[in-house]
């Protein structure tokens, strides 16, 4: 079993500098967000150039970060790559649903100010997480 | 499916961690298969047949 001692460390070890990777490349997309937020108004003034530098730097962060989460995805082992695939279509599932109807509550009279499609994406990430978390309880 | 990993797993005296590890799967896969919860893979089938060294429907059964 020595040799196989080697090929289950190769297996967290893949997972640790998948999510490593991972966290860098949020990290990396979620700072070019913010100053594309927030850096217009309060750093350069509207600067049409510097903003489109950071909207091609997120662009590439962004696509960045994708790559690496499907690439962690792959080094995942069958069962953890079924649990993360479920959560992925729970998760789209409920963004659909809910995102449809989120945005048809202003025109119904049950909203009074205007969807804000950045709220998705904590329906998105809940979801998500909690898929996760259910999947894991059934498979442990 | 039904499978025989846990009593081959015992027969050699290997934790779940030592036949996870063998097999460069997490220890919850193993358990998962053994508990009959999540069938394996045609490749990771193989693979379990390869190290225990027997065919692989000695291993896996079908279940009626």
């Amino acid at each position: 079993m020595k040799q196989s001692k080697t090929a289950s460390s190769r297996l967290d070890e893949r997972l640790k500098q998948g999510s490593k990777t991972i966290f860098f490349w949020t990290l990396a997309w979620l700072i070019c967000t913010a100053l594309l937020a927030f850096g217009p108004k309060l750093i350069w003034n509207f600067n049409i150039p510097i903003t489109l530098s950071v909207v091609a730097l997120n662009i590439i962060a962004g696509i960045r970060m994708l790559w690496v989460n499907k690439q962690h995805l792959a080094q995942m082992d069958e069962l953890q790559r079924k649990i993360h695939m479920n959560a992925m279509a729970v998760s789209l599932g409920l963004t659909m649903i809910f995102g449809s109807l989120y945005g048809l509550l202003e025109p119904a009279g049950l909203l009074d100010h205007t969807p804000n499609p950045g709220n998705i994406l904590f329906v998105m990430g809940i979801s998500y997480l909690v898929s996760v978390v259910l999947n894991n309880r059934k498979y442990s | 499916m039904k499978n025989r990993l846990k009593v081959l797993r015992a027969e050699r005296d290997w934790t779940q961690a030592d036949l996870a590890q063998a097999l460069d799967v997490s220890r919850q896969t193993i358990n998962a298969i053994e508990k009959g919860k999540f069938d394996p893979s045609l490749p990771l089938a193989f693979k379990v047949a390869r190290l225990f060294q027997m065919p692989i429907e000695s291993i896996f059964q079908e279940e009626p």
